[in-house]
């Protein structure tokens, strides 16, 4: 394959825009339908990445590295579910304050279990030995087809979600998020459902997780920082928390903006890039949440029209 | 474990941890009297242990001289967090779930200005070693006891000012009726405003503790954050004297676990888990659902 | 516009308050020994305000719980309940439904959004249930419809508009949920007179199906003309049970309550 026409810049740009999209658009379920915030993305992120990667790397394998990468991949996804479940059934019932404590609390404690089991995450220093489950040919190439492939993953993610709007569930959620004790008192169990959103919504940041740590090749306690629940949280805000395109909308603006325009095209002096501009990124995206927040609340697309889905849902 | 390890821990834990009570009483001052969950309140810390480090460093001023104005400063700096953002907010009728990820990106912001000013070396407090004090049997920096004394110093006054004098009373009205506050004539905007200073000198002073006692970093504050909000949310329900309470058993116990575990984070692991839990079963407890 | 399963109820169920007592800061809200709801097919609770009558619905709800005492429901077809052991979801399945006092809404749904919600099972609601929206929309439609033409309410697909809109859909809602026993809290108050006769109109429908059906109201009219008994609660206990007449003329309620000339 031919990859000269394509900057090796592109590839990792549109890779992060390609991952933040993915774990904005499950928030979305969480944050912009059921409106629980979770400042926990990355802990779910994290636990899928280092449950995968431990398992692929320190398991001698009796078969193909094709099959033992796609078990350690079902692996790190259902230990991310598992954890969501652990963790939404923590929260289900507390207040916003209980909320904010039990999600930055299992991202901290995910942390922490990285930096400290070093026996199987390699602590601080690291964990290696993770490949592609295919090798065609120049790394570029390889990280072309992954970009390709994690791009398909992220597709069905928004697929799902698109759904989701489409259903009695996702009906449920908005409910829930709009007025839970209401809901309630319709016969509805909220807390039931929450708890299950919470598992599949982790899951899929796990998955997520584990696809990232496979293009990283090396996985370490300090791709766990609370800049990546930002990312997710800035592109999902910016785009508009309560659409579906939301997340992509503002992941491709902002991370692109950053990760693609400012790191491949702009004639910027070289040192710049070794803090100046990361330290920049984050006060943007601090910055933009803040001006989101205060002057156009819904984001760039506004509000969700349930006026206009549902006509078209029910062929009126 | 023998009396030794026991006093080891209550020595530590009370002086090591003293300024995350004194984090925690400002945190909750606000937390309780406005509402807010103010994870910007991280960085009001961070910025306590800048002004400190900058005061001592440029003009040559002791520990004891800078501790004062570092608090204040970061004092006015959360007054003008009010003014710029929280203010134009709640005007803006912003919900609840938004206030929480605005101060969120208050603190990245601040977090990273911070960086982008002071750039990435880890700075220092220039300070002579502190004498070193032995309380029972275990040596103690003079620093660390100062700390101690300005907690309780500051928890005693904050406790007399908001449960005795007059101010605590317009404070005290304002948070439970703000419409019925303003209508027997306290005026919110002063309230508020003192409120928000005095978080924020607690917060300071707390950063300013931090600092002399290792170093001084942009995440100074981040890295306490998780653990001063764990201790307002378990104890803040009891009013002040519940996060003081909270807060100096969670130093203990930090202190404890850390000399039993060999290992900081583990202790901090154990916090963590052992508090979500009591949060879970609390709610257990007290399940009830309002409205409807 | 009433189900058929609902005709075929022989006898109407009730919920047995017992030795439930409420109370807020330390001042007795509710306090009642022995109440029996449902002996008739219409009941009304009356009484001043601050009397408990809110508080009492909730109790039953299970949205505010119960310092001592118990709240069961008893019903032919699965016997006798404790609401007060179950959570408040549990109350809609069991048939036992209550419409708000205050408005209560859900901001960013239609109103026909709001109904399906509140006709759709819970089988129906899961994360892996992606297909199931025309299945709910299909076996419900018509029920919906009759509703929307009933009242009517005209474009579905448009979202709750004023706060007696909202507060008709909030009862829609619950005739909706089909139940066997319907808690009406205040439900004429804000509705255009039009709106409340057709509400009347219905409530009648269904006690004559079966339901059991207990309406709290300021409007006296609407509970003398409506109900076949009234209950009268003062000081968190019902004091007087009765008929509309017996109670109308009562001394005490009319002391405490009516006034002299409000009859």
């Amino acid at each position: 394959m031919n990859l000269d026409w394509l900057h090796a810049f592109l590839i990792s740009g549109l890779f992060s825009v390609v991952v933040i999209v993915g774990l904005g658009l499950l928030l979305h379920l969480q944050l912009g339908l059921t409106r629980i915030a979770n400042f926990g993305v990355v802990g779910f992120f994290g636990i899928g990445m280092y449950s995968f990667g431990v398992l692929f790397t320190k398991v001698d394998w009796p078969f193909g590295d094709l099959w033992a990468f796609l078990i350690s991949l079902a692996f790190g996804t259902l230990v991310a579910g598992i954890a969501g479940l652990l963790i939404g059934w923590l929260i289900a019932d507390l207040d916003e304050d209980g909320v904010l404590v039990g999600t930055l609390g299992f991202a901290t404690a995910v942390f922490i279990l990285a930096t400290t089991e070093q026996d199987l995450t390699g602590g601080a220093l690291g964990l290696g030995g993770l490949k592609f489950p295919y090798d065609i040919g120049s790394v570029k190439a390889n990280e072309f087809l992954w970009l390709v492939i994690v791009s398909i993953v992220v597709a069905l993610i928004l697929l799902y979600v698109q759904r989701i709007h489409r259903t009695p569930y996702g009906r449920l959620l908005i409910a829930i998020g709009a007025n839970e004790p209401l809901a309630r008192s319709l016969g509805k169990a909220t807390f039931r459902n929450k708890i299950w959103l919470f598992a599949v919504g982790s899951a899929g940041m796990g998955l997520i997780g584990a696809l990232f740590g496979v293009m990283k090749r090396f996985l370490s306690p300090e791709s766990l920082g609370i800049d990546v629940t930002l990312a997710a949280m800035v592109a999902l805000v910016i785009g508009g928390t309560a659409r579906v395109w939301g997340a992509v909308v503002g992941g491709f603006l902002v991370i692109g903006f950053f990760d693609i325009v400012v790191q491949s095209y702009l004639p910027l002096p070289k040192e710049w890039y070794g803090q100046a501009i990361p330290n920049l990124k984050q006060i943007v995206f601090g910055g933009v949440l803040i001006m989101v927040l205060l002057f156009r609340p819904l984001g760039i697309l506004g509000d969700m029209r349930r006026d206009k889905l549902m006509r078209r849902v029910h062929g009126e | 474990m023998d009396l030794d390890f026991f006093s080891k821990a209550l020595v530590i834990g009370l002086t090591e941890h003293a300024p995350l009570v004194l984090a925690a009483i400002g945190f909750s001052l606000l937390y309780r009297l406005t509402g807010l969950i103010n994870v910007a309140y991280s960085e009001t810390i961070t910025l306590g242990a800048y002004f400190g480090m900058w005061l001592n460093t440029t003009f040559n001023l002791n520990f004891y001289a800078v501790l004062l104005p570092a608090g204040l400063m970061a004092g006015l700096v959360s007054v003008g967090t009010y003014f710029a953002i929280f203010r134009p907010a709640k005007r803006r009728n912003v919900g609840n779930l938004e206030l929480i990820i605005i101060s969120f990106g208050l603190s990245i912001l601040l977090r990273h200005a911070l960086q982008f000013v002071f750039g990435y070396p880890v700075r220092f407090f220039d300070v002579p070693p502190p004498h070193t004090i032995f309380v029972l049997g275990v040596g103690v920096g003079t620093f660390r006891l100062l700390a101690v004394a300005s907690v309780a110093v500051l928890a005693l006054a904050l406790y007399w000012f908001i449960q005795r004098s007059s101010f605590g009373l317009q404070i005290r009205a304002l948070a439970s009726d703000e419409d019925l506050a303003q209508a027997s004539g306290i005026r919110p905007l002063f309230v508020t405003v003192l409120i928000w200073f005095i978080a924020g000198i607690a917060g300071g002073m707390a950063g300013a503790f931090y600092g002399v006692g290792s170093s001084v970093a942009p995440l100074l504050g981040w890295r306490q954050f998780l653990f001063i909000f764990l201790v307002v949310v378990v104890g803040g329900r009891k009013g002040l004297g519940g996060v003081i309470v909270t807060g100096v058993l969670t130093g203990i116990g930090l202190a404890a676990m850390t000399l039993q575990f060999g290992q900081v984070l583990y202790a901090q692991l154990a916090l963590i888990v052992a508090f979500v839990v009591l949060l879970k079963w609390r709610s257990k407890r007290t399940a009830e659902t309002v409205k409807v | 516009m009433v189900s058929e399963t609902q005709t075929a109820t022989l006898t109407r169920p009730q919920i047995h308050v017992q030795n439930a007592v409420k109370s807020f800061n330390g001042r007795v809200v509710v306090k009642i020994d022995d109440l029996v709801l449902g002996d008739q097919p219409i009941e009304g609770l009356i009484g001043p305000n601050g009397a408990g009558k809110t508080t009492l619905m909730r109790m039953i709800m299970h949205s505010t719980s119960l310092d001592t005492g118990t709240i069961s429901f008893r019903n032919e077809s699965v016997g006798d309940v404790v609401l007060s052991d179950l959570p408040t979801h549990w109350m809609a399945p069991h048939g036992v439904v209550k419409s708000n006092q205050v408005i209560m809404d859900f901001d960013k749904l239609t109103i026909l959004d709001s109904m399906l919600l509140s006709v759709s099972q819970a089988k129906y609601e899961h994360p892996h249930r992606i297909f199931d929206e025309k299945t709910v929309y299909n076996s419900s439609i018509e029920h919906i419809h009759e509703y929307m033409e009933f009242f009517e309410l005209g474009d579905p697909y448009r979202f709750a508009g004023s706060a007696g809109e909202k507060k008709l859909l909030d009862i829609i809602r619950c005739l909706l949920l089909q139940p066997r026993f319907l808690l009406l809290d205040e439900p004429t108050a804000g509705l255009p007179e039009e709106v409340t006769s057709k509400v009347v109109e219905i409530v009648r429908e269904l006690a004559t199906a079966g339901t059991a059906i207990v309406i709290v109201e300021h409007d006296l009219n609407v509970i003398w003309n409506l109900c076949d008994e009234v209950h009268f609660m003062a000081e968190g206990s019902v004091v007087l049970h009765g008929s509309p007449e017996e109670i109308r003329q009562h001394k005490t309620v009319v002391e405490k309550y009516l006034g002299e000339g409000h009859v």
